[in-house]
């Protein structure tokens, strides 16, 4: 990777003595005490999940350690077929949200264009006013998408809240490289697919994390439209694990508090593994610097 | 199209049909999000006249007028509940988003790519957690007993003499309340502002190292500046959104602390909850309409002051 | 001439009336099919639904239909279905949405059929007392098969053992074993850490609201009453509520009673009862009386507990009225529905035994094999291990054995000894002779418009005098202040209006 964060650029090459100044000592020193509070809370569940005690108090490790509350989160065999639903909902509805959003924002910052305005406040206004959940229903029923899993796909993937931050990403694209491309004779989606989308990678990246964890913890749209056990997906089940109050004690050693705890653990797992997948697109700079080779 | 003029200077628009069909993909491209939005959001909102009627879902609706809305505002604590909405909301989203600034202004200052993106996935990771178990852990840590981690600490290092009981004590409670917010939601906040802050282009900073600018200087003259919209927008969206505040405040209020912790929402809850009947969905219906009433107030007001200050809204 | 003919017109009509009737009763037409709508109290679809399905058409030769949404989602689920028209001929309510429902005349009037029931005049069935807290002005609109349950009091044995005191009988012998339990170190960790009970809140959630705490609240009830006479009070106005909260406020002030009773939820005072940080427990009777003893056990402690009788000044504790199935008014055949879906439900027999226990060869089994390490011969009733928790066994399917109102017929096996632990059998058997039912109360437009201010403010109330921070008669003064009290008696007498 050529490309190095601009404090590295700026600082880092410029004035290699300055390498641990005052200021990265205290940034540094900051995020540890910050992240070490972010963690206490966590460090609780994590630790209860792996005793097989049950406690009130706060823990520094397990008591009586063991993986049993794991294993039997992860035996319980009516996960497999919500592990699928949520991976399916989650990888269609983000790309149905990505495709939406995009070519929504991508309209919107086209200034000049007759209705742009009306567009924009038509979007706006359904963030604003809903018709609430006894309509909506109706209507999904009317569809036939009550029961399906198209209605929990297609429902949350219009997401005006993201359309708009996609918008004022696009609006940081120069005007003058969309100028370039009419010239060079690209049609209006040549130039949506040739420079806007991989001048947006950041934005593409941080949206669809958004959508994509919309997607996986949608616990609500299941509830108030899937009635169908098959159809249900992970967090519905995790959920249910969660909140059962009256789980019989397992006879794999593992007493409920112990199962609940890990199901939270386990509910946190895909975005402790995505989000370091993602972050490269964060890096600064690369984007446009790409383009300008 | 060969033609196309030059954006930056004002020119007299040309006709109406040349535009249109000038931007004839445009539309073509925008059906499809047109479509979504009609069929998911605008079809629904008929059901907005259910405010205006007595509907227990059951008999059909009858209607009433405005008496669902003259119930609403003659409820005996429903300006404190609604008072107590707006501050909490705002304030706790310009505590949030201040503080997913500040965390995202040295994140992007921190040379180590790998303790970076570790401290990145470490803040984001309360945003999963969900607020029962959130609610029940901080119940713990700020419990005023032996259990209670935080004010064990506090009384060791000698600055109380007493255990605080941060989420019973009526003042203790708002406080408690938006620290507890801050810790579960800011590092969710910093993914906006770092993909925003990641199409800096580098040779901005360069340009000013070389002008000799400080660090301060280049963060105050470059990074903020470039973060400016990404923040105006969020604040101005979630606007929108500041009377459904409901979950958070549900799951950490108790019996003692209600008369700063009642929110509109939880106070609907509890009214539907304790009248032993079947819901009106006509009531309910019109304290959705009553929110969003008041959120279109704040957004237009803000978006004006944007456009005012900025030349531009947010969208 | 017109008054006249007008008489003869009523009279044929009631005739004709009694004639259908008479006729209906007679001959009941079996459905073909039965759509019904059930929460995740009867078996899921990943437990063997479809098991379940197939029996209870095998034993009916109707067609079963169920719908059976999230538990957390049932309520959201029944109103969308109701709303749209789409009406199932038979669903499962809590009680409170059984009285409105009833009241909107959404279900179907039950009360012939029932009086002419199979399952009343069975001679098997005891809960006539609980079928009769399900009236709504004299009619019925819906059915339960098992009693709702309620809290009673456990003790840890080990503790009583340690502090050398016996189970209390009343309350100057409880308060004694609450003060030994807080001053004489009864989990030996030889610090002062202990507290005698934790409760979630000073006042429960829903009713019956003193059941966590009923050795203080004794013959207090915080919500509205109906008297002997037939009319109704605000028992949070009467005078028994002084005493009530100045025993919590005391309880309290001498450490009894955990500080942060105020925020727990109630796993928190589940952990706090595993981690012998309290000695003192009153939660569900049944089969928590098991499952508070294996928690105990698995944390390493005694899990012997006494299931208390309630003290002298407690009279009973609290019955909850049960979840009532019931019939809408959109089914085309109900009087066949009754007869073939809910008088079959406590039949003694086969059916009763698919209710309460499952299918055999998915939920139980009598073939001769091991299960979860556990032997069992030839012939043997035991359950069978969980199709979705593997390591657990079931307990039970839709009714509790424990909590059944009918037993089942002479001569066929009932193989609840086999299945309840005697932990749990104790517990629910000291419950049953010492509970009473709590009584639906109705609801009228004054209360939707202020019980939920006045609950919020009495709540606020109890809570700020058990914890000290007001007397009561401060709190008094208050509620007259902030409303309570007009609140309070607009309701009442809108209640008083109804009779």
């Amino acid at each position: 990777m050529k490309t190095t964060p601009a404090g590295e650029t700026a600082v880092g090459r410029r004035a290699p003595r300055k390498k641990y100044s005052l200021f990265r000592v205290l940034n540094g020193l900051f995020f540890l005490v910050f992240c070490l509070m972010i963690l206490l809370p966590l460090w609780k569940v994590l630790v209860d999940s792996f005793d097989l005690t049950t406690g009130y108090g706060m823990k520094l490790l397990p008591e009586k350690f063991g993986i049993a509350g794991y294993t039997s989160v992860f035996t319980n065999k009516s996960l497999y077929i919500p592990l699928i639903n949520s991976v399916i909902t989650t990888l269609s509805g983000t790309t149905f949200g990505l495709l939406l959003s995009t070519l929504g924002a991508y309209v919107l910052i086209q200034e000049d264009m007759p209705g742009r305005g009306l567009f924009a406040f038509f979007l706006l206004f359904t963030m604003i006013f809903q018709g609430g959940m006894i309509p909506t229903y109706i209507v999904l029923r009317k569809l036939g998408l009550t029961n399906t899993l198209w209605s929990v796909i297609l429902l949350p993937a219009i997401n005006v809240y993201n359309l708009v931050l996609m918008r004022n990403f696009f609006d940081g694209i120069p005007k003058s490289l969309f100028e370039s491309a009419t010239l060079d004779g690209c049609s209006p989606l040549q130039t949506f697919i040739r420079i806007v989308l991989p001048l947006s990678k950041a934005a593409l990246a941080a949206i669809g994390l958004m959508y994509a964890v919309a997607y996986w913890n949608d616990y609500t749209n299941y509830k108030l439209y899937i009635t169908k056990e098959l159809l249900y997906n992970f967090q519905m089940k995790l959920r249910s694990i969660m909140m059962g109050s009256d789980l019989p004690a397992a006879n794999s050693g593992a007493v409920e508090n112990t199962v609940q705890n890990a199901a939270v653990i386990v509910a946190i797992l895909p975005f402790m593994i995505l989000y370091p997948l993602l972050q490269r697109y964060f890096v600064t700079g690369i984007n446009l610097g790409a383009v300008k080779e | 199209m060969e033609n196309a003029p030059p954006t930056n200077i004002k020119i007299p628009k040309k006709p109406l049909s040349i535009r249109l069909l000038k931007y004839k993909w445009f539309y073509l491209m925008f059906i499809p999000v047109l479509a979504f939005v009609i069929v998911f959001y605008y079809t629904p909102m008929v059901g907005i006249r259910y405010s205006f009627t007595k509907y227990n879902l059951i008999r059909d609706p009858v209607f009433v007028g405005l008496d669902q809305f003259k119930r609403l505002f003659s409820m005996p604590n429903f300006w404190s509940a609604f008072y107590n909405t707006l501050k909490l909301s705002i304030v706790k989203l310009l505590l949030n988003t201040g503080m997913a600034v500040v965390l995202s202004l040295l994140l992007h200052e921190m040379v180590n790519l790998k303790t970076k993106k570790l401290a990145q996935t470490i803040i984001y990771l309360p945003h999963f957690l969900s607020w029962v178990v959130a609610a029940s852990v901080f119940q713990l840590l700020l419990s005023p007993t032996t259990a209670g981690l935080f004010n064990q600490v506090l009384l060791k290092l000698g600055i109380i003499d007493k255990g605080i009981y941060f989420l019973g004590k009526s003042s203790w409670w708002t406080p408690t309340y938006y620290v507890i917010n801050i810790w579960k939601d800011t590092g969710w906040g910093t993914v906006i502002f770092m993909a925003a802050l990641s199409a800096i282009d580098p040779g901005v900073y360069e340009a000013a190292s070389i002008d000799g600018a400080g660090r301060w200087q280049k963060m105050w003259h470059i990074t903020l500046p470039a973060l400016a919209a990404t923040i105006l927008t969020v604040l101005i969206l979630n606007l929108a959104k500041v009377m459904n505040l409901f979950e958070s405040a549900f799951v950490l209020q108790n019996d003692a602390v209600m008369d700063k912790a009642q929110v509109l929402q939880t106070y609907i809850y509890y009214q539907t909850f304790n009248s032993g009947g079947i819901p009106d969905y006509g009531y309910t219906t019109a304290v959705g309409l009553f929110k969003s009433i008041v959120g279109m107030i704040l957004v237009l007001v803000c978006n004006y002051a944007s456009k005012k200050v900025r030349g531009r809204g947010i969208v | 001439m017109k008054k006249l003919l007008a008489f003869t017109l009523v009279i044929g009509m009631l005739l004709s009336l009694v004639t259908i009737s008479s006729l209906a009763a007679d001959e009941v037409v079996k459905p073909d099919k039965i759509i019904m709508m059930v929460d995740a109290t009867v078996v899921t679809s990943i437990n063997g639904r479809d098991q379940f399905e197939a029996r209870w058409e095998e034993l009916t030769g109707i067609d079963l239909e169920i719908i059976q949404p999230d538990h957390d989602a049932y309520y959201d689920v029944m109103q969308q279905q109701i709303a749209s028209g789409d009406w199932p001929d038979v669903l499962i309510l809590s009680s409170t949405v059984y009285s409105s429902y009833a009241a909107e005349g959404v279900l179907w009037d039950m009360t012939d059929a029932w009086n002419n029931s199979a399952t009343k005049n069975s001679g098997r069935f005891i809960g006539d007392s609980v079928i009769d807290g399900l009236k709504i002005n004299g009619s019925l609109y819906g059915f339960a098969p098992a009693r709702g349950n309620g809290c009673l009091t456990y003790i840890k044995q080990a503790w009583l053992d340690k502090v050398g005191l016996g189970a209390p009988t009343n309350y100057e012998e409880f308060l004694a074993v609450c003060d030994a339990f807080v001053s004489q170190d009864p989990n030996g960790t030889g610090a002062n850490d202990t507290y005698a009970l934790a409760a979630a809140g000073f006042i429960g959630f829903e009713a019956p609201f003193v059941n966590y705490l009923p050795n203080f609240y004794q013959d207090a009830y915080p919500f509205f009453i109906q008297q002997e006479d037939g009319t109704w009070v605000d028992g949070f106005t009467q005078p028994a509520m002084q005493g009530a909260l100045e025993r919590l406020a005391d309880a309290y002030a001498k450490g009894y009673i955990d500080p942060t009773t105020l925020t727990n939820g109630t796993k928190d005072c589940r952990n706090k009862f595993y981690d012998e940080t309290t000695g003192i427990f009153t939660y569900w009777a049944g089969t928590w009386g098991t499952n508070l003893k294996v928690n105990l056990e698995a944390n390493g402690h005694d899990g012997q507990l006494v299931a208390l009788p309630p003290i002298a000044e407690v009279d009973a504790y609290y019955d909850r009225v049960p979840p009532v199935w019931a019939i809408t008014t959109a089914c085309e055949n109900p009087e066949g529905v009754f007869k073939y879906f809910i008088d079959t439900m406590l039949d003694g027999g086969d059916m009763q035994m698919l209710w309460t226990y499952g299918v055999e060869g998915t939920h139980w089994s009598r073939a001769e094999e091991t299960i979860l390490d556990v032997p069992y011969a030839a012939g043997q009733f035991h359950m069978l291990e969980s199709l979705e928790k593997a390591g657990t066994a079931y307990t039970k399917n839709h009714i509790d054995p424990m909590l059944s109102l009918a037993a089942f017929a002479e001569g066929y096996e009932n193989p609840m000894e086999l299945t309840v632990k005697p932990e749990a059998k104790l517990s629910s058997q000291v419950f049953n002779s010492h509970s009473k039912l709590a009584k639906i109360v109705p609801t009228t437009e004054v209360m939707s418009m202020y019980n939920g201010d006045l609950t919020t403010l009495k709540n606020e109330l109890v809570a700020k005098v058990a914890m000290g921070e007001m007397t009561f008669d401060e709190a008094m003064a208050k509620f007259e202040t902030d409303g309570g009290l007009a609140w309070s008696n607009a309701i009442v007498d809108s209640l008083n209006a109804l009779n």
